[in-house]
């Protein structure tokens, strides 16, 4: 294979791997490729609270099932209280004991999960299959009404969905038959906490289609405690499936709704000395923290690992990942446009020093520094000392130099002053001893001249490494400097001409 | 407006208004300027191992393997090895009043003392200036440190002949002695260059210091052309001399040390320094591996014009001797004359 195709297949293939592997991350993995880019969470959380009366309490509440078994950060919080999780047939519950408690008590149990997603209400297969519902006994004339109301919904209705439409929005409809206000004055007479989804469960049992109380969480977060709202679920012969009985033709949206509760039995219940037991739900919308939702610990790319670091070993690859994009911006100014640079990669460590302080500062501390360190190092010169001790006394100058310009500043106020100790000292030495040696050997102008150069391709390196959208992709997508590699090979083979070169040559003429 | 002279004889030059500030990259590719990252990737990386590299480096290795081809280099007075040989500088330099020393891995002229004479205990440079024992040991111990070495490896001093240059080529050179530097592509020579220092160049030769390039006929060895800041000169601005129309003696003989040069050290393309001594003649006294591009200024033709050929014409003939080589590049290389200076 020639150079030229194993170059290109070296940038082709980088670039498909580096692509991908970001693609893959974006979209199956759910990182927001730009920065800003909102994911949301719901947090919602259930508040049991009840007056206890000194006695032995217990409280059990019903749990999501989808998420209690994703471990979607649901976490409890209840003072004093053993707690204790139970599954009994996929159905999970919350259980909290604790003897002799008095005053009011609040048990809280939260769950997270990203916006969107299913509304834990989607149809779920029985597990057996249920018994036939109990035919409701009512007395008289209120049987052959109701039997009258299934008979007529079920006429105009082809199944059990049909069918649960048809009778929830004649039991919504307050100008609804004579019948239908029969039955619903009987159920509103036996005061049933709602009488409406009772008459709906008890029609539906009449028609042979079990039924039974489920209980959701509207997600909207203007309204803190709001109570659960009761929702019904029923059997088509094959799924159990949720529907809100006040909007029976629409299917539970996740958008809207949270199903907390279903497959029958009791949302909530307290034994033991216990008044006033409640459960209310509090939603809150969030932004999910980068952090978690980039916490690919299960990812089987090694490429991601860099999150899966802790989090203060991930704060130094913050800087560590900037470096290349420091070392492309190099490989620009000196390969495509010609810039002089004292040493090769100084101007990335200078670029390095100007994210930790604010550039125009920098600058003008780096020009101080040089100015007065150039000086010292000429009068050290006239001493004839050695190369080796010679830098080794640029240091300490150097230093005390930074340290004396740190209290200058801050006396004067300026806080930075402080931080210029993280100002790579060593860089600001060596450049000194560089320069001193250019400025003797090939005049002052030159050594001006790529010190400019150096600082002018930091600057430049430094706005580069600074846009948030780059610092963005550089961390949370590492493997997009594959891409900038296969860049820095391609312009390792250009041999155009640098910009500098033009302005070289202008006055070339042939002979 | 100007006026309708002025714009014909523009046109007439083909000269164009953005001609003050650049070219365009098209209009440097159609006059053959090779430029760096060209240089280096197309002729230094694939001609120039890096293994290699050392050889000429390391003046010191430079010089046996010529000396070995029987070729005439600048004597070796002495070479200084440790703290304690600098120490005794003095000792070295014992009975001669003109000497040298030089980093054994400097490059581009860098750590280069020059001595002329001497003025009782103290040593003279050619601009003048005196120097004391002391600075010749304090410059050895920089040397030794590898102050200007390449990569700041640590280093050699070496003391050697001064050369006596040619009075015909000091008369072109406003102080320090002009060299000769003859660019090679698989050993046949593609062009060649004269470098005389300028008051501005303080006695160097880097024509990026001001000093000025004078071109050199490959065919015939008579200079063809002079660039002084990239602008094309006639005479030295300093000196008033005429600098077109010399002919270097003993062009022949400078080739044929050229292209033994690149047969010695095996790299594809490489720049050989030559000076000319008044009483020895022609002395290498370096080859670089990377020489620079300010050479097709000084010769007025872009080197791509000459590299091409050659590499065409080394495919076609893997196995040429000197001999070929140099009688090949004085037949396509030679230069439209200018007048004979009078």
């Amino acid at each position: 294979m020639t150079p030229q195709g194993k170059l290109l297949t070296a940038v082709i293939g980088l670039t498909a791997l580096g692509g991908g592997l970001a693609a893959y991350k974006s979209h199956k993995l759910g990182v927001p490729f730009w920065q800003g880019e909102r994911v949301d969470e719901w947090l919602v959380e259930a508040k049991v609270s009840f007056l206890a009366t000194g006695k032995q309490v217990k409280a059990r509440l019903s749990l999501p099932t989808d998420a209690v078994r994703k471990g979607s950060g649901q976490e409890s919080g209840s003072l004093g209280y053993h707690y204790d999780e139970e599954e009994n047939q996929d159905e999970y519950t919350a259980v909290w004991s604790a003897r002799e408690r008095e005053d009011t008590q609040a048990l809280y149990y939260r769950v997270r999960f990203k916006q969107g997603l299913a509304s834990g209400g989607e149809p779920r297969p029985a597990l057996e299959k249920p018994a036939a519902p109990d035919v409701p006994k009512l007395p008289g004339s209120l049987g052959a009404a109701a039997q009258n109301i299934v008979n007529q919904a079920k006429s105009v209705s082809a199944d059990p969905d049909s069918l649960f439409v048809a009778l929830f929005r004649q039991i919504n409809d307050a100008s609804s038959s004579q019948e239908y206000v029969l039955v619903k004055r009987h159920y509103e007479k036996e005061a049933v906490v709602n009488p409406n989804i009772a008459m709906g469960i008890d029609l539906l049992g009449l028609a042979g289609i079990p039924a039974r109380l489920a209980y959701g969480v509207r997600l909207s977060d203007e309204n803190a405690g709001q109570a659960p709202i009761p929702l019904l679920e029923y059997y088509d012969g094959a799924f159990w499936k949720v529907r809100d009985p006040l909007e029976p033709s629409k299917l539970p949206d996740g958008r809207e709704m949270f199903v907390w509760h279903r497959g029958g039995g009791p949302l909530l219940e307290v034994s033991g000395g216990v008044e006033n037991s409640r459960v209310t739900f509090t939603v809150a919308k969030d932004r999910i923290p980068l952090a978690t939702l980039t916490d690919l610990r299960d990812s089987p790319f090694l490429i991601s690992t860099i999150l899966a670091l802790p989090v203060s070993e991930r704060a130094v690859f913050r800087y560590i990942v900037l470096i290349p994009l420091g070392a492309f911006v190099v490989v620009i100014m000196r390969n495509l446009i010609g810039v002089p640079t004292l040493g090769t990669f100084m101007p990335v460590l200078l670029a390095l020093a100007l994210l930790e302080i604010a550039p125009l500062k920098a600058i003008l501390m780096f020009s101080i520094l040089v100015g007065a360190g150039l000086w010292f190092r000429f009068l050290l010169s006239r001493m004839n000392l050695l190369v080796v001790p010679r830098v080794a006394a640029c240091v300490v100058i150097v230093t005390l130099l930074m340290m004396l310009m740190g209290v200058v500043s801050f006396q004067l106020g300026f806080s930075v002053g402080i931080k210029i100790t993280l100002f790579p000292m060593i860089i600001i030495a060596w450049t000194l001893e560089r320069m001193s040696l250019i400025w003797e050997e090939e005049g002052k102008r030159s050594a001006l001249v790529q010190v400019t150069g150096s600082m002018v391709v930091a600057v430049c390196a430094y706005y580069f490494m600074n846009v948030s959208q780059i610092q963005y992709w550089a961390f949370y997508f590492p493997e997009m400097l594959l891409i900038l590699l296969a860049g820095i090979l391609l312009i390792g083979r250009y041999t155009g001409y640098r910009l500098s070169e033009l302005i070289r040559f202008k006055t070339f003429k042939n002979a | 407006m100007p006026d309708a002279a002025e714009k014909t004889a523009a046109e007439d030059t083909g000269e164009r208004w953005w001609h003050r500030w650049f070219r365009t990259p098209r209009e440097l590719r159609e006059l053959g300027v090779v430029g760096i990252n060209m240089r280096n990737a197309r002729f230094l990386l694939p001609n120039n191992p890096r293994r290699l590299y050392d050889l000429v480096d390391n003046k010191l290795r430079t010089k046996a393997l010529a000396e070995a081809e029987g070729m005439k280099v600048a004597e070796t007075y002495g070479v200084l090895l440790s703290p304690h040989d600098a120490n005794r500088v003095e000792k070295f330099v014992e009975g001669r009043d003109a000497f040298v020393i030089k980093p054994t891995r400097g490059s581009g002229g860098k750590g280069i003392m020059v001595i002329d004479k001497r003025a009782g205990k103290n040593f003279v440079k050619p601009s003048g200036a005196e120097v004391t024992p002391g600075d010749l040991k304090n410059h050895v111990s920089n040397i030794l440190a590898g102050l200007f070495s390449l990569g700041g490896k640590r280093d050699y001093a070496l003391i050697e002949y001064r050369v006596q240059p040619a009075k015909l080529l000091t008369a072109l050179s406003f102080q320090g002695a002009p060299d000769i530097r003859v660019v090679m592509l698989h050993g046949y020579p593609v062009m060649a260059m004269l470098r005389a220092s300028t008051k501005e160049s303080d006695g160097r030769s880097n024509l990026h210091q001001g000093a000025v390039g004078i071109g050199i006929d490959i065919a015939t060895g008579m200079t063809v052309r002079a660039i002084h800041h990239g602008k094309p000169i006639t005479e030295h601005p300093d000196l008033g001399i005429g600098l077109i129309g010399v002919q270097i003696p003993d062009w022949d003989t400078i080739l044929h040390m050229a292209v033994t040069c690149q047969l010695m050290t095996g790299l594809g393309y490489l720049g050989v320094d030559i000076m000319i001594d008044e009483t020895l003649g022609p002395l290498m006294i370096e080859v670089n591996a990377r020489p620079g591009l300010a050479i097709q200024m000084a010769n007025g033709i872009g080197l791509l014009r000459r590299l091409e050929p050659v590499v065409a014409q080394h495919l076609k003939h893997p196995t040429a001797d000197l001999e070929a080589k140099i009688a090949f590049s004085k037949k396509h290389f030679r230069a439209k004359l200018p007048p004979a200076r009078d």
